[in-house]
This record gives structure tokens, C-alpha cells and sequence, in this order.
């Protein structure tokens, strides 16, 4: 393992590895094929308290580094990247509260997490996906609540999660300083879950819309302050990106596993392949990749841990590790010949599980811009 | 209720084990891990401690690394733990072994002043797979034995345990104190949560050694006073290549194996 951990996380990763291969890696076959959110993994990895790693400790969370986090993280991708993004995503559905909300919020939605709950974070909309600015959902102050209705889509966690984190214009006329961010728990009136996505990869993970009609919220609810939440959305995904950065490596390095496990067999020509160099140096370039991107998420969630600027670094860690994820899934295909390309093989799911890392949490478009406005400077 | 399990360290019985050149088990490479039968034998008195209250106390012998084991029992039921360990306990026998584990339960016992009403061991160990410890401990400790159990319920003063047998399981009583020794239950045991486990590492573990115990027969353990011995070991023959049979029907694959086998003087 290269993260450089603590002792304590050492001895937990090898129980998450346990448990991953006996509860996840072989049940999530099945659940790729029909598509189902697999509730009984799911409860067992509660009982592990697997997800509640990034609660704070003061909030009754395990106290780890990020980084200590980011190990246990890869190995549940290693696993299954949907059910590594489950968990992360719950993280990035309370960050906003996190980073902005009072006491009263952070004891709150931690305590739906330890509880065995999750979090959605509900930005994006049908026309608002890059430009957030877009977006029609409204939030109208009425007295002492606020009035929310629009349809978010594409929300992972959407239709299993306990709270939501969602983004609303209290002002359409400021553009995107007119966003607010609204703490909604499940089950408020007027919040509802439509349209469940049919997904192409990631799919032990919950993905639909999160549709509000005249949903009231308490106006105590509202995270920060009217008109800042578009700047706790870029705060809360500056964060989040290492974090998906963190499940893109599992994925390369479950091909890079997958890839070693099946040349070492696969005899053509009265050898392994893998005594090929033309194999070997596949190998060694998948580790290249891999490795890099996994310490530029440490290095990004060290940043963090030590309260410094990390946004260049989230987003150079999450646009890598999902680009080299894609790279070495379908180097990983090649290895296995005919057989990688036939879903009776572990390697064809690595490739459709990494395509979305390209693309969620800000495309890796936007994080280019991102990063070359931090390079270049406005 | 007062539990005393005793555990053992064992390679990952997972991985095929191999002698080396001087003729003993390569473990080089296998993770330690605790005995399966041993995490039956803790979970099932982690369920009895939770449904009547009480305490768990785990012991081991073995060497330091051993603690390992211990401190993964600490974060699954267990509430204390203890590593025997002595140089002069080396290589001991089934016997030597009881006799050891019996003192240590003994001091344990006289140190915390609360007697051990139930003794829980896994039915065997799998890298030997004797199945002697339970029973032999019994004997030593001059009380009541059930093995191979499968669920236990506890009374006021006597247990009442399903025993697996061959053809299922049949009803057992015993009066407590008793050891009992566990098979493979219904359930399988827990995992540590996050923060039992991180509270496990800051947990003490005591040690026992040969001049903590009193009573102990130096006479009894250790590699000089052994009763068996192992001479010499064998790796198990290696497997065969099998024929496949595959005819257009099941039916016809049937009739082929039954043919072959007839033919083998099977039958």
C-alpha cells in the first residue's frame, strides 16, 4: 500500500480489506448486472462504522487523518467503486454543513451519519451542470421558513439518503451570488425522488432526481448565509475532488491487480505472458499512472489535514486519477485478450465504473480550468 | 456471567502451507491470524455476554506476536486479554499446554477474584486440528465438558448447548463451571467496528509467565516433557488430474460416471 499511514489505520485497513473481500468484491457481480442498490452490503459496511470515516471526531467520528481515510477509501474501490462512491458521496453531502453550517447543523447530520444514515449534496440541475448559474431551482423566504421547488438531477445517493445539502436561488438577479445552500432532511414534505439513472458503470451506487414542491424548511435551515452558497459548493468540491481522485485510483489499481493476477496464468507460447516485457512494461506504466495519481491525493489531503490552499491540488488529483483510471482499466482489458472484453471478467466493469470520474464532481474540463486559473493566475 | 475463550495464533488457513528444506511448515509470508474456530468460540460468548451481561477475558499463548491476535479479539467482545508467554512453555504438548492455560485461568481467577463460569475454545485449531485443548482442559480444571457446539443458552446454573453431530445436532445440559468447545454456528462472527478497533490498540494486555503462576509443574511443559511427539511430517499428496465428463446429456454424463466407477471396482 503507498499511502504513508498511521500504524492504527494499518491494522484497520487490513479489517476493510477482510471485509471488502468477503462482503463486497463477488456480491457487487450481481448487483452490476441488475442494477440494485445492495441495502444488506450496504448495512453491514453501517455496522462497521466504514461509513462514518470522515465524520469529525468531535462529532463522534473516528478522528483519522485524510489520508488514513483516503487507504481505507481505495481499498473499498478496489472492491467496487460504486459502493466506495456510496460512502464518499455521503461525505460530500455533509461537507456544506461542515464547512459553513452552525453547531446546531454539524451535530445534526453528523448524527444522521453515526445513526447509519447518508448525505446527498444536490447541485446540479437539468440545465445547470458546469454553469451553476443556470440552475431555476428557487428558495422564497416565508416568514419564519423557506419555500423550495425545482428538480435536481443526476443526485448520487438521491433516493437513499437522510439529509440533503441543496443548492437554491434566493436571488436570481446576482447570477450565481444569488445561490443559497438549504439543509432539507429526508421526508420533509415536498421533497421527493424521481427518475432513478440507469448507469453505464458505478452501479451498487444510488443515482436520480431530487425533486422539491413547495418543500418548507425551517429558515434556521439555511447553511451560511443567504447568497453564499455557490462559494460552499466550490468549497465543498474543492474537497470532494481528492476524494473521487482517491476511488479513481482503486479502480486503476483493481486493473492493475486483475491485470498481474491474469498474465501470471494465461500461458500462450509455453510461458505466462506476463514473462513478456511487451506485458511487463504495461504493467509498469499502469503502476506509473497509478502511483502518481494516488500521491497527488495524498499530497491534496495533506494540503487539507493541514488547513492549507488545496484547490489546484483537488483538482489536478481528481482530473488525473479518473484520466489514468480510464487509461488503465482498458490497458487492464488488453492484458486479458478476448476474455477482458466478455463481462464474465472482472476487467470490462473497471472501464464503465471510471468513466463517471471523468465527469461528475465538476467535469474534467472544468477542472482544467480550475487548474489553469490557479497556474496562470486571473 | 464470567467467560474466560481461549484462542490461538495460526497461519492463514487460507493459504497452502508448504515444509521447507528442514522439513517443517514454511510460514514465512502467512499473516497470523486467530484460529476460525477460536472466533466462533469468542463470538458466541459475545453474544451469551450480551444477552446476560458479564465479561470476556481472552487468552493466548504464544509470543509477542501473538498480541495482535489478542488486541483483534479486544475489539470484538473481548474485554480482557492475556498473553501467555514463557520460553520455558516452547514446544509443549497438548498436556503441557492445558496445564499451563489452566494456571493462567487459575491466577487470572485468584488476581481478579471472580471464579470463570464458562470456558469457551474453538473445537480445534486449524493448523493442527487435534482437537485435544477443550477436553484436556477440561480434565485438568476437573470440570464438565460439551464440544463441538453449535448455539448455547445459559441458565441459572447449568448451560444447555446443541452439539453437532453427523446427522445434526442433539441437546446437551452441563452445570457450570464447564469448558465448552465451539464448531461453526449459523452465524458468522463480526467484524470490528472503526472505533472498537481503534479503542482495542489503547487497551492494555497482560502478561503471564512461568514464575506468575504458582502451581505450575515445570515438569509437565516445555519440549523435554512432552508425552507425544510429532516425528516426522508429510504434506498431503498432491491431487490427481480428474477426467471430465461431458456427454450431450445429463443423463448420458450420468451413466458414463456410474460406468467408469463400476469399471474402477468402485462399487
Amino acid at each position: 500500500m503507498a499511502y504513508l499511514i498511521s500504524e492504527e489505520a494499518k491494522d484497520l485497513l487490513q479489517d476493510v480489506h477482510e471485509f471488502c473481500e468477503n462482503e463486497v468484491k463477488e456480491q457487487c457481480k450481481a448487483y452490476d448486472v441488475s442494477g440494485e442498490w445492495p441495502k444488506e452490503i450496504y448495512d453491514k459496511a453501517i455496522e462497521m462504522q466504514l461509513h462514518s470515516l470522515e465524520v469529525p471526531e468531535e462529532y463522534g467520528g473516528p478522528g483519522l487523518s485524510r489520508v488514513d481515510v483516503a487507504a481505507l477509501i481505495e481499498e473499498m474501490a478496489i472492491a467496487d467503486a460504486g459502493f466506495a462512491t456510496t460512502i464518499s458521496a455521503s461525505g460530500l453531502g455533509t461537507k456544506p454543513v461542515l464547512i459553513a453550517g452552525n453547531e446546531e447543523q454539524k451535530k445534526h447530520v453528523c448524527q444522521k451519519i453515526i445513526d447509519g444514515g447518508f448525505g446527498a449534496f444536490c447541485l446540479t440541475e437539468p440545465g445547470a451542470g458546469s454553469d451553476a448559474s443556470a440552475g431555476t431551482t428557487t428558495a422564497v423566504k416565508d416568514g419564519d421558513e423557506y419555500v423550495l421547488n425545482g428538480r435536481k438531477c443526476f443526485i448520487t445517493n438521491g433516493g437513499i439518503a437522510s439529509f440533503y445539502c441543496i443548492t437554491a436561488m434566493t436571488d436570481k438577479s446576482k447570477g450565481v451570488k444569488g445561490i443559497s445552500m438549504f439543509l432539507v432532511d429526508a421526508g420533509t414534505p415536498g421533497l421527493s425522488t424521481g427518475n432513478e439513472e440507469n448507469k453505464m458503470g458505478i452501479r451498487t451506487s444510488n443515482t436520480c432526481d431530487v425533486v422539491l414542491e413547495d418543500c418548507r424548511i425551517p429558515a434556521a435551515n439555511l447553511v451560511g448565509q443567504e447568497g453564499k452558497g455557490f462559494s460552499i459548493a466550490m468549497k465543498t468540491l474543492d474537497q470532494a475532488r481528492a476524494w473521487m481522485g482517491c476511488v479513481a485510483t482503486g479502480i486503476a489499481q483493481r486493473g492493475i491487480n486483475e491485470g498481474i493476477a491474469y498474465a501470471k496464468e494465461r500461458i500462450q507460447f509455453g510461458k505466462p505472458v506476463i514473462r513478456n516485457q511487451a506485458m511487463q512494461f504495461k504493467v509498469a506504466d499502469m503502476a506509473i499512472k497509478t502511483e502518481t495519481a494516488r500521491q497527488m491525493v495524498a499530497h491534496a489531503l495533506t494540503k487539507m489535514d493541514l488547513g492549507l490552499p488545496h484547490s489546484k491540488e483537488a483538482a489536478i488529483a481528481k482530473c488525473y486519477a479518473s484520466d489514468i483510471a480510464m487509461e488503465v482499466a482498458s490497458e487492464a482489458i488488453q492484458m486479458f485478450g478476448g476474455y477482458g472484453y466478455s463481462r464474465e471478467y472482472p476487467v470490462e466493469k473497471l472501464l464503465r465504473d471510471a468513466k463517471i470520474f471523468q465527469i461528475f464532481e465538476g467535469s474534467n474540463e472544468v477542472q482544467r480550468i480550475v487548474i489553469a486559473n490557479n497556474t496562470i493566475g486571473r | 456471567m464470567n467467560i474466560l475463550v481461549c484462542i490461538k495464533q495460526v497461519p492463514d488457513d487460507s493459504v497452502e502451507v508448504h515444509l521447507n528444506a528442514e522439513g517443517k511448515p514454511d510460514l514465512k509470508n502467512i499473516t497470523p491470524v486467530v484460529n476460525a474456530f477460536d472466533t466462533y468460540a469468542l463470538e458466541m460468548a459475545a453474544r451469551l455476554k450480551e444477552s446476560s451481561e458479564g465479561e470476556i477475558t481472552v487468552v493466548c499463548m504464544g509470543d509477542a506476536s501473538a498480541k495482535n491476535s489478542l488486541k483483534n479479539c479486544l475489539a470484538v467482545g473481548a474485554d480482557y486479554a492475556f498473553l501467555i508467554n514463557d520460553a520455558a512453555f516452547e514446544d509443549s504438548d497438548t498436556r503441557g499446554i492445558t496445564h499451563v492455560l489452566k494456571n493462567a485461568a487459575k491466577k487470572i481467577e485468584a488476581d481478579t477474584d471472580k471464579k470463570f463460569d464458562l470456558i469457551f475454545c474453538g473445537k480445534e485449531a486449524t493448523d493442527a486440528a487435534l482437537g485435544q485443548v477443550g477436553p484436556m482442559l477440561a480434565e485438568e480444571l476437573g470440570v464438565g465438558v460439551i464440544t463441538n457446539l453449535i448455539d448455547i443458552q445459559l441458565d441459572t446454573d447449568k448451560v444447555t448447548a446443541k452439539q453437532e453431530t453427523e446427522e445434526g445436532y442433539r441437546t446437551v445440559e452441563s452445570k457450570i463451571p464447564c469448558v465448552v468447545t465451539v464448531s461453526k454456528p449459523e452465524y458468522d462472527p463480526r467484524y470490528p467496528t472503526i472505533k472498537n478497533k481503534m479503542a482495542a490498540r489503547k487497551k492494555p494486555i497482560g502478561n503471564i509467565t512461568m514464575s506468575d503462576m504458582t502451581n505450575i509443574k515445570a515438569e509437565k511443559v516445555g519440549k523435554e516433557n512432552t508425552l507425544v511427539n510429532a516425528i516426522k511430517l508429510y504434506e498431503p499428496p498432491k491431487k490427481e488430474a480428474g477426467v471430465k465428463i461431458q456427454e450431450e446429456t445429463d443423463e448420458d454424463s450420468a451413466l458414463k460416471a456410474v460406468a467408469m466407477m463400476a469399471e474402477a471396482k468402485v462399487f
